[in-house]
């Protein structure tokens, strides 16, 4: 399945670099020229991978996209951009839930094996979520038929114990006695 | 990995049943190999054997630990299976409260329920959310409920509260979440007045039950398959008597009682069974 990604960065030439590289390679690609816009796209739509600047222009930055993504939806990956300089903040942004981080200048053979990683672990996700939805059908109609036998069972136990009973008592006939099993039996 | 050989599958599946009542058969070679040979190489061990003989020799028991921690499924999820749950909010619970409710006012209504195999804590916060969500003040209640586990890191932690995105996404709403639930650190940890609600121990339900006391409502999901039909006779016989002359018993839903403990009825309500003493 192809992935789609939402790439953030202020810069135009950097923007139109990864839009033309990563729809090359095959991805669906939304560019934002900033992270208001970023978050307006994500509220439109979903986005399997979030690729951002963490500084860039306006109220919404990196570190904060990253969170409205996450809000949105825990299973979004981003990977955040960073100069070599600012190292610290993109381990912040790790700590807060970002996947990884690429130094710009950003080497793409090592982004498209970081998606390909991405792409694999989703993979094993949805491997996981479709082996477990197949459990609870089997499960569920599972449960079912055992409800119905233990509850039957439980019927049929009952009576049992109410035909030993009649068996049993000694101030009946024989005959009475099978009469009464009888009718329990037929009941 | 290391392989297992014949004569060591004998021995080792022995030696997990007489420690926490897991019960594998032969056909779990492989599960065995790759759940027990990283404790293997840890400890030093170039085979099975040699790792048995450690773990009977160690005093304090680490091996021991380690091997039931590898061995008991943890798989376990918020509210898995929605049956119990609602069974429990709008059957078990009222009928319960109806019961036990004191004539005096001043008397606060008990409600003691335990989760035989807590396992990392989810069954039984789903129940205390339960109990919050149906009851809402909880003061004029004494509400004991106790999670029991096997395996000690499960019961460590699941007295943390502590959950990783996996753990907690699925079966659990997102307004419960955020209700009962703070994100630290990248994790969801359960919120105070949940936590407070409950109490954790480690316990091996082949042993027999000392200083639990009694319960209205008993969980016991899920554990039994792995044990032998003897030993699960021996345990629901000993849940029989932990259990309030009216209590409640909730089995897994593919779980049966038939043919192991006669002292229980099942009753149907809606979609879910539950088991009440005859």
């Amino acid at each position: 399945m192809t992935m789609s990604i939402l790439v953030a960065d202020d810069d135009p030439v950097i923007r139109r670099l990864f839009e033309k590289r990563l729809q090359d390679a095959g991805y669906t690609v939304k560019v934002a020229v900033d992270g208001i816009e970023a978050a307006g796209y994500l509220d439109r739509s979903h986005f399997d991978v979030i690729i951002t600047d963490l500084v860039m222009p306006g109220d919404i930055g990196g570190i904060e996209l990253l969170q409205i993504a996450k809000e949105r939806d825990v299973l979004t990956e981003v990977i955040v951009i960073t100069a070599h300089s600012s190292i610290d903040t993109a381990v912040a942004a790790m700590k807060k839930g970002a996947s990884d981080y690429l130094e710009k200048p950003v080497n793409f053979d090592e982004l498209f094996f970081r998606l390909d990683k991405i792409a694999q672990l989703r993979s094993l996700v949805r491997n996981a979520d479709d082996l477990r939805n197949a459990m609870d059908v089997t499960e569920s109609s599972a449960a079912q038929t055992i409800q119905d036998l233990e509850i039957a069972a439980a019927g049929f136990q009952l009576k049992l114990d109410r035909i030993d009973d009649i068996l049993r008592k000694s101030s009946l006939s024989d005959y009475e006695r099978i009469d009464k099993a009888l009718q329990v039996i037929n009941e | 990995m290391i392989k297992i050989t014949p004569e060591e599958l004998k021995t080792i599946t022995k030696y997990i049943h007489d420690i926490c009542g897991i019960h594998l058969d032969a056909s779990k070679k492989y599960l065995l190999e790759t759940r027990l040979s990283a404790i293997a190489e840890e400890n030093g061990c170039g085979n099975y054997q040699e790792l048995y003989l450690k773990a009977k020799r160690d005093a304090r028991k680490t091996i021991e630990k380690q091997i039931i921690d590898a061995i008991s499924t943890n798989e376990t999820l918020f509210f898995r299976d929605t049956g119990p749950f609602e069974l429990l909010q709008h059957k078990i619970l009222p009928e319960l409260i109806d019961a036990r409710t004191p004539r005096s006012a001043l008397m606060k209504t008990p409600i003691r329920i335990w989760s035989a195999a807590s396992s990392t804590g989810q069954e039984i916060y789903s129940i205390s959310i339960v109990l919050k969500e149906l009851l809402g003040d909880t003061s004029k209640y004494s509400i004991k409920l106790l999670g029991t586990d096997i395996s000690e890191s499960a019961v460590t932690q699941a007295s943390t509260g502590k959950y990783n995105k996996f753990e907690i996404e699925r079966g659990l709403a997102r307004d419960k979440l955020t209700k009962y639930f703070t994100m630290t650190g990248g994790f969801w940890k359960i919120k105070d007045e949940i936590r407070a609600m409950v109490n954790f121990r480690k316990l091996n339900l082949m042993l027999p039950f000392s200083g639990l006391g009694k319960f209205d409502i008993v969980f016991c999901r899920n554990v039994a398959i792995y044990f032998t039909l003897e030993d699960r006779k021996k345990l629901f016989n000993k849940i029989a008597d932990t259990l309030e002359p009216d209590g409640y018993l909730i089995i897994g839903s593919t779980e049966s009682l038939t043919g192991i403990c006669p002292r229980f009825v099942p009753k149907r309500h809606l979609r879910s069974i539950f088991y009440q003493l005859k």
